[in-house]
């Protein structure tokens, strides 16, 4: 019997301000889509339908309209959540699926999405207890000014508040903004404990630059003395940094393409051989490859596309994938993940400093982590009063 | 003053439905599940929620606006804080539905339907919005009291400048230093103070706190 051949929407920003990732994703998903489409005992055939929104919300919400009303039922996309925020009601009116496959900062658990990315307490929850161990409880934080930046600073902030440390400063810069100067004259005078990074794209790559070349003035050795810890930062934006200030950054992610096994090796592979002009690997092709697979596993043993079987069917579905085993939560709908800690080196890859023995069971509203109410910065108890 | 501490983590707290029919019960019970919420109870129709195992820490009502709650005993006193937080759900919305679920106590309302992407939001600021309350109503009662208490201070001052022969100002600051020094509110202080109408009692207070400001 001839497989059934079902369209997949691909949304991803191929142009705009974090177009390197994104391609890196489109790469991951049209690796896994070829692969399925190779291989007779997948029995199901995907056609990919692609729209790139550039980056502007907008286009987002305009091009995942255009495949719901073409009758396409799964669309594999996104990158940042004002994008997926953007174009969520549109899977709730037409009743479809997207699958988003990037980390992101949880607090969320749509019935019409399937989250293959980090949830929080895969990357920043580990990384927060990483940094206080090894550098200190004093951050100083820079991020691109949306939820992504916003909800992992409060996480970071509550963790260190309970710890007895403190967030020196927060600094929210728009989405591609390269004008740092200020901002690091504040950092440097400030020495914190190390610097946690959510700005994204080209924003990142201009301040890793210019905070590396700041330092290095001043006789500050950077990624020593005031280190910047992400959660987003991954091998195709370490090219994108440039050699001079490569080496020497934390990110905390569920993927790194230095990962040491049989599946990753092949991954690899494949994905060069597909991909020779690159982007790198990142997680985040990891994350949709992912994507991908699973729901042409979810197509085969639903029968359909229609939604209620295949939601029935990702439910509880597990693959071998690079990193190691993932599954999906039923509950929730993410996945299960195994978050890992690597510092950047000077051949723009991580090498793995830390690494959870098991895959983590996602956790996107912080239930079993967060304290029941929010903590305020502790004031002096006592005060002159004359 | 300490800022108002916001719940955002609801697990181990438990739900009480109280719903016209059981169609929004499910949508309702996945959404809380994920939240670590547990539905403890189920009433359709009929309120059988029991007011006085209520804690206001641990439960929360889901009250819906078109079960008809004019109980007697009334469930809960229009405009008084309810024993735990209340979110109204919301059908007809109608002026009148709404009226009631605002005089029952509700804090935050989610739309018929039930849309489980809207769940966290109503706890959070249905929660969030009681604790708001109970801390203005706790603050109040606080302040009525001491206003209450302020006859007494007068008429404290009074006694201490007419048996000892000093201006209102010192009186005042005697008075001060001795409630601090038993550990009570000024109000307290005074209220004993007044209620014993014990002179010599005062007149001792007086040469000691003299005796205490000539040593320094």
């Amino acid at each position: 019997m001839a497989p059934k051949c079902y369209r997949v929407g691909l949304l991803f920003s191929t142009s705009g301000p974090y177009s390197v990732v994104a391609q890196s994703m489109l790469n991951g998903a049209l690796l896994a889509l070829e692969q399925v489409n190779a291989e007779p005992e997948a029995g199901v055939r995907l056609e990919p339908v692609m729209g790139d929104p550039g980056g502007v919300n907008a286009e987002y919400a305009r091009l995942a309209r255009e495949m719901l009303n073409d009758g396409i039922r799964h669309v594999v996309g996104c990158y940042t959540s004002s994008s997926r925020k953007e174009v969520i009601p549109f899977f709730e009116k037409h009743d479809a699926l997207l699958w988003y496959p990037s980390h992101y900062e949880g607090f969320e658990a749509s019935a019409n999405v399937v989250y293959t990315g980090a949830a929080p307490n895969q990357h920043i929850l580990p990384l927060t207890r990483y940094l206080i161990e090894e550098y200190g409880k004093h951050a100083f934080c820079v991020g691109s000014n949306y939820i992504w930046a916003w909800e992992n600073n409060r996480i970071l902030r509550e963790t260190l508040l309970a710890n007895d440390g403190e967030v020196i400063a927060e600094r929210y810069l728009p989405v591609g903004e390269t004008d740092f100067d200020p901002l690091i004259e504040k950092i440097v005078d400030a020495r914190p404990s190390f610097v946690f990074n959510t700005l994204i794209g080209t924003s990142a790559y201009h301040f890793f630059r210019t905070f590396r070349a700041a330092c290095e003035k001043r006789g500050i050795e950077q990624a020593r003395e005031i280190p910047v810890a992400s959660c987003s930062l991954s091998e195709p934006e370490l090219e994108e940094i440039g050699p001079d200030a490569v080496d020497g950054h934390l990110s905390s992610s569920v993927y790194f393409s230095t990962i040491d096994s049989a599946a990753n090796a092949r991954f690899i592979e494949a994905y060069r051989a597909r991909f020779p002009a690159g982007p790198t690997m990142s997680a985040d092709a990891e994350a949709t490859f992912i994507a991908v697979r699973l729901l042409s596993d979810a197509l085969r043993s639903a029968g359909s596309d229609a939604i209620d079987p295949v939601r029935e069917a990702v439910g509880g579905a597990a693959i071998t994938a690079p990193q190691g085993r993932v599954s999906i939560d039923r509950d929730s709908r993410h996945a299960y993940l195994t978050p890992r800690i690597g510092r950047s080196n000077g051949r723009a890859r991580f090498d793995i400093i830390l690494e959870s023995s098991r895959p983590v069971r996602p956790d996107p509203y912080l239930i079993e982590s967060a304290p029941r109410y929010t903590l305020v910065a502790r004031r002096p108890n006592l005060r002159i009063v004359s | 003053m300490n800022a108002l501490r916001l719940q955002q983590n609801f697990r181990g707290s438990r739900a009480h439905f109280v719903l016209q029919d059981a169609g929004a019960s499910d949508v309702l019970a996945t959404a809380l599940k994920r939240l670590g919420v547990e539905v403890a109870t189920t009433s359709v129709q009929t309120a059988t929620v029991s007011l006085p195992e209520l804690a206001a820490d641990r439960d929360i009502v889901f009250l819906d606006g078109d079960v008809d709650f004019s109980f007697d005993p009334p469930l809960f006193r229009a405009g008084h804080l309810p024993p735990a937080p209340i979110i109204g759900i919301v059908g007809m919305e109608a002026p009148s539905r709404l009226k009631g679920l605002i005089h029952a106590g509700a804090t935050a309302f989610l739309r018929k339907p039930v849309h489980t992407g809207s769940v966290y939001s109503a706890l959070f600021m249905g929660m969030n919005g009681y604790l708001r309350w109970r801390d203005l109503e706790s603050r109040i009662a606080a302040r009525d009291q001491r206003r209450r208490g302020r006859r007494s201070v007068v008429k404290a001052i009074l006694l201490v400048m007419d048996q000892n022969g000093v201006d209102d100002d010192e009186a005042y600051a005697v008075l001060r230093r001795a409630c601090m020094k038993a550990r009570v509110s000024l109000e307290d202080y005074c209220e004993s103070l007044v209620g014993t109408t014990q002179v010599e009692r005062i007149r001792r207070l007086t040469a000691s706190a003299a005796r205490s400001g000539r040593a320094k």
